[in-house]
């Protein structure tokens, strides 16, 4: 009948409550439900990807982003082939093309042409670029002299679809970076004050809030856009606008924070660091935040591919980023006619890499929310 | 009846339990291989701390465990000769409501609120039985009054907010009565309610028991309990069974040592003598406390005082502990943190050691956190689940300035927690590392490490299990000797209460009902309030 401890009938071994060993903590907890969802760790690796684009963008694209060829205008995209029924299998090459103007409507059209052919190469020399203060001219692939490879085309001014795609991810996903990372602060900051603090300053913010809210947003950005200065640099147009863009996506967050405030507001922890006499600011940033940092990480995750989405959409008509930055929205607003869409759907490809970007940072997103659960321990 | 060899006379009879839940620390057995019967008309108590598998034991008997769980391939629950868990799940669906049902402890969250009580009772009726609508709200209100809800018929059509904890609770043991069960599950039903309204559904579940036949396996943690209701009692701890047998017996003469911890673990002692020429150290003059809440429509607006703490004095000398006793909204925990202004007072005036601190800024108050510390209720909820130990037991130090270096400070840490009997070990492990009542011990070393006159005790071990609430009552006591510290304890347990009380303020609804020297209030209750207080917690042979 007596168990083991029988030899001490009391003391810390008679309690029900078992020491425990071993435990993890609440971020080794999140890492280890994170690894078990597929969707989730496509979407880290998708991000991921991204990432590494932007960064290494110039090495990976073929061609800077605005050199041009006023001899391949609007050329199709170019297969990669290994086979060639002279030759047999070979270095992977591109054939040329040949062009030819339709007598009646004096469409130019192109098709390939086996004479000219050009051998892709690895790491040849090509247009410098930078990288941390350091200048280089090496690119991942590209051809000989004189020849030229286009994966996905050239557009109006023939320039490379592929590179000008690649090179895009920089500016989109730094404006998708700054306008989140700029939300979050002000948001935060705004949210966690007046959940806090309460009382005529929560009444003052929260009506700023919903006079934010209240705007119909379209035409809002449609008109703050408009009052940018058209001919200032491109760099100060970007800030600009990224400021716009943060101005009206802060206010969400700022409600969700404030209401996790509140309820935050009277835990005991909350009270008993005012009970050993901190002050508020302490408080706020020791006990507050860090309780809420997993629901703010989430909604950056998800706010990311958003503010992305808004740029492209903006850059499209014409009112976001302007040349000589590239943006995959900007790049879009080249085909903005139904005209040259059909001339040349190519220049459609960056929706593909829009499209890759939000679903790897939803899928990341979802897959976050659903490991920072704090109740799940399945 | 299928051969099942099991005794005819046991209509429960769970043999070889086993439930392991799948976590991502591993697996966890929650229910290790446990065998017991449940006889017609009896009542077994299963006992057990947190984390014992008792409520789990009851949930895989009803088959809604969580889906993580498994039960193993060898158990076996046989109800009236067939095996529960080899039901389909229609069958069991059959079972469960109208053989066997289940009352839980939180009569806030059972009752779908946005249901009137009647329709909610009426739904049970009408999925078991062939029987019309009208005749089923007949049966609704015959069940509202024999659990003795006041006015029945008038309840029915009310919604769950506007009932009491303990009329909620009735209408969960209306709703598993409906169909004249053969088993009845509580667990734990009395656990949220206040210790009167406790012994009011006690005696209720004892009648109703007797005048259906019906068998209940109640599940608890309250010793009390068994020994007002049970006729036989499980043990169990870590999922285990360590001893079951008659009440009687198990109380009189435990064979399992854990048994006997369990039953000495009831809190015990008196208050150390105070001396007669202590000082005053806090006190509140005329303490008001009210709380104003708007209502109304936006042309008409309301403003309604809630008075917590109605013009109240209060005075705790040197080394003694004055306990401040009540049921849940008495107002005691408002006017414990209106003392130390953690809670704006409305009016009334504090003095510490000789000096007002009521009219003093939340800047000028600083200065006097360092004496006046605090130890709250929940040790879940207390601790910054982000924080280190280290970095929890250190913040008043820190913000206070005290101790010149890390390293100084660091030692004063590791002197608190060696002062709570921590180990030393534990300075770098999260919160929830830590069982319930090492968490309260941290939380009493946050409070210690700043070496305070006075901490206020807002019903510091009521969320702990027994055993770990004697041993944080030693650590109190013990504490309290050693520094003479003076303590402002609030409790609705008075068995705590008389162990480490000198005197004692009943409240309710703001109001003294009664004050004097512990012994004498316990002793010779005057105000039936106190009476129902006295004789819920400590006349244990109801």
């Amino acid at each position: 009948m007596a168990g083991p401890e029988s030899a001490s009938p009391s003391g810390q071994g008679m309690n029900a409550e078992a020491k425990a060993a071993h435990s993890f903590t609440y971020w080794q907890l999140v890492r280890l439900r994170f690894r078990r969802n597929a969707y989730g760790m496509a979407g880290l690796f998708g991000c991921l990807f991204i990432i590494f684009l932007a960064i290494f963008a110039e090495f990976l694209s073929p061609y800077a982003s605005h050199q041009s060829n006023r001899d391949l205008l609007y050329t199709p995209p170019q297969w990669i082939k290994i086979y060639d029924p002279v030759n047999g299998f070979q270095r992977p090459f591109v054939y040329g093309f040949k062009e030819d103007m339709d007598p009646n409507t004096f469409e130019i059209t192109f098709s390939s042409d086996p004479e000219r052919k050009s051998v892709i190469r690895f790491f040849v020399e090509g247009s410098e670029w930078s990288l941390l203060g350091l200048t280089f001219n090496t690119h991942l692939f590209g051809t000989d002299e004189g020849s030229t490879v286009h994966l996905l085309g050239t557009d109006n001014l023939g320039r490379d679809v592929f590179s000008r795609m690649i090179i895009g991810t920089r500016i989109s996903l730094l404006m998708g970076l700054v306008v989140m990372a700029t939300a979050l602060a002000i948001g935060t900051l705004i949210g966690v004050t007046a959940g806090f603090f309460g009382g005529f300053y929560d009444l003052v913010i929260q009506r700023i809030v919903e006079f934010f809210k209240a705007f119909p947003d379209l035409p809002l950005y449609l008109a703050l856009t408009a009052i940018l200065p058209r001919r200032a640099d491109a760099v100060l147009i970007f800030v600009m606008f990224a400021g716009i863009l943060v101005l009206l996506r802060w206010a969400d967050l700022s409600r969700e924070v404030r209401g996790k405030v509140i309820s935050m507001r009277r835990l005991e922890y909350v009270r008993a660091a005012e009970a050993v006499g901190a002050s508020n600011g302490r408080i706020l940033f020791r006990h507050v935040v860090p309780n809420i940092s997993s629901h703010l990480i989430v909604w950056a995750t998800y706010q990311l591919p958003e503010v992305i989405l808004l740029e492209s959409f903006l850059s499209f008509l014409g009112v976001g980023i302007q040349p000589p930055l590239v943006s995959w929205g900007a790049m879009l607003n080249q085909i903005l006619d139904f005209q040259s869409f059909s001339a040349a759907p190519w220049m459609m490809s960056p929706v593909g890499m829009i499209i890759i970007t939000v679903m790897a940072f939803n899928a990341f997103g979802d897959g976050l929310r659903d490991a920072m659960d704090p109740y799940s321990n399945a | 009846m299928p051969e099942t060899g099991h005794s005819s006379e046991a209509l429960l009879e769970v043999r070889n339990l086993s439930v392991q839940f799948r976590t991502l620390s591993g697996s966890l057995l929650a229910v290790r291989g446990s065998s017991f019967s449940v006889s017609r008309g009896e009542t077994l108590a299963v006992v057990g701390e947190s984390g014992s598998g008792k409520s789990v034991t009851a949930r895989a008997i009803m088959r809604m465990l969580a889906e993580t769980a498994s039960i193993s391939e060898t158990s076996e629950v046989y109800f009236k000769g067939r095996n529960l868990l080899k039901l389909s799940d229609i069958e069991m669906q059959r079972i469960r409501g109208d053989r066997i049902t289940m009352i839980f402890q939180e009569p806030l969250t059972s009752l779908n609120p946005i249901y009137r009580i009647g329709d909610q009772v009426a739904e049970i009726i009408l999925r078991h039985r062939k029987i019309s609508k009208k005749n089923a709200r007949s049966e609704v209100v015959r069940l509202l009054d024999e659990v003795q809800i006041p006015d029945p018929e008038a309840r029915a059509s009310q919604y769950p907010h506007q009932l009491s904890g303990g009329q909620r609770q009735r209408v969960m043991i209306a709703m598993a009565l409906a169909n004249e069960p053969d088993l009845l599950i509580a667990d734990e039903p009395t656990t949220a309610l206040d210790v009167t309204v406790q012994a009011e559904i006690l005696a209720l579940l004892k009648d109703l028991q007797k005048s259906h036949g019906m068998a209940i396996m109640l599940i608890t943690h309250d010793l009390g309990v068994v020994r007002k209701t049970s006729d036989r009692v499980c043990v169990m701890r870590r999922g285990e069974i360590l001893e079951q047998g008659l009440a009687e017996q198990i109380f009189n003469s435990p064979k399992h040592p854990y048994t006997r911890h369990l039953i000495d673990s009831e809190p015990s002692g008196r208050p150390d003598p105070l001396p007669k020429d202590a000082l005053e150290i806090i006190g509140g003059k005329g303490m008001k406390t009210v709380f104003k809440i708007k209502h109304g429509s936006f042309f008409n607006r309301k403003t309604l005082d809630l008075v917590a703490v109605n013009d109240l004095s209060l005075s705790v000398r040197a080394g003694e502990t004055l306990g401040i006793v009540g049921e849940s909204g008495s107002g005691k925990s408002t006017l414990g943190m209106s003392l130390i202004r953690l809670q704006e007072p409305t009016a009334g005036e504090i003095k510490f050691q000789g000096r007002r601190i009521d009219k003093l800024s939340k800047q000028e108050m600083r200065g006097f956190r360092t004496d006046l510390q605090v130890v709250f209720q929940d040790p879940f909820s207390s601790l910054n689940p982000r924080m280190i130990v280290r970095q929890i037991v250190a913040e008043g130090l820190v913000v206070n300035n005290i101790g010149a270096s890390g390293k100084e400070r660091e030692k004063l840490v590791r002197e608190a927690l060696d002062e709570v009997q921590l180990e030393p070990d534990s300075l770098d492990r999260f919160p929830n590392e830590f069982s319930g009542g090492q968490r309260q011990r941290i939380a009493i070393a946050r409070a210690m490490v700043m070496r305070p006159k006075f901490i206020l005790l807002d019903e510091p071990t009521s969320a702990l299990d027994l055993s770990i609430q004697a041993q944080i009552i030693d650590l109190l006591r013990e504490l309290r000797r050693k520094h003479d510290l003076s303590y402002l304890f609030i409790s609705h347990d008075l068995k705590v209460v008389k162990a480490l009380c000198h005197r004692v303020i009943v409240m309710r609804d703001g109001d003294v009902v009664e004050q004097g020297q512990t012994a004498d209030v316990l002793d010779n209750p005057k105000t039936d309030y106190t009476k129902r207080l006295v004789h819920a917690a400590l006349d244990t042979f109801a």
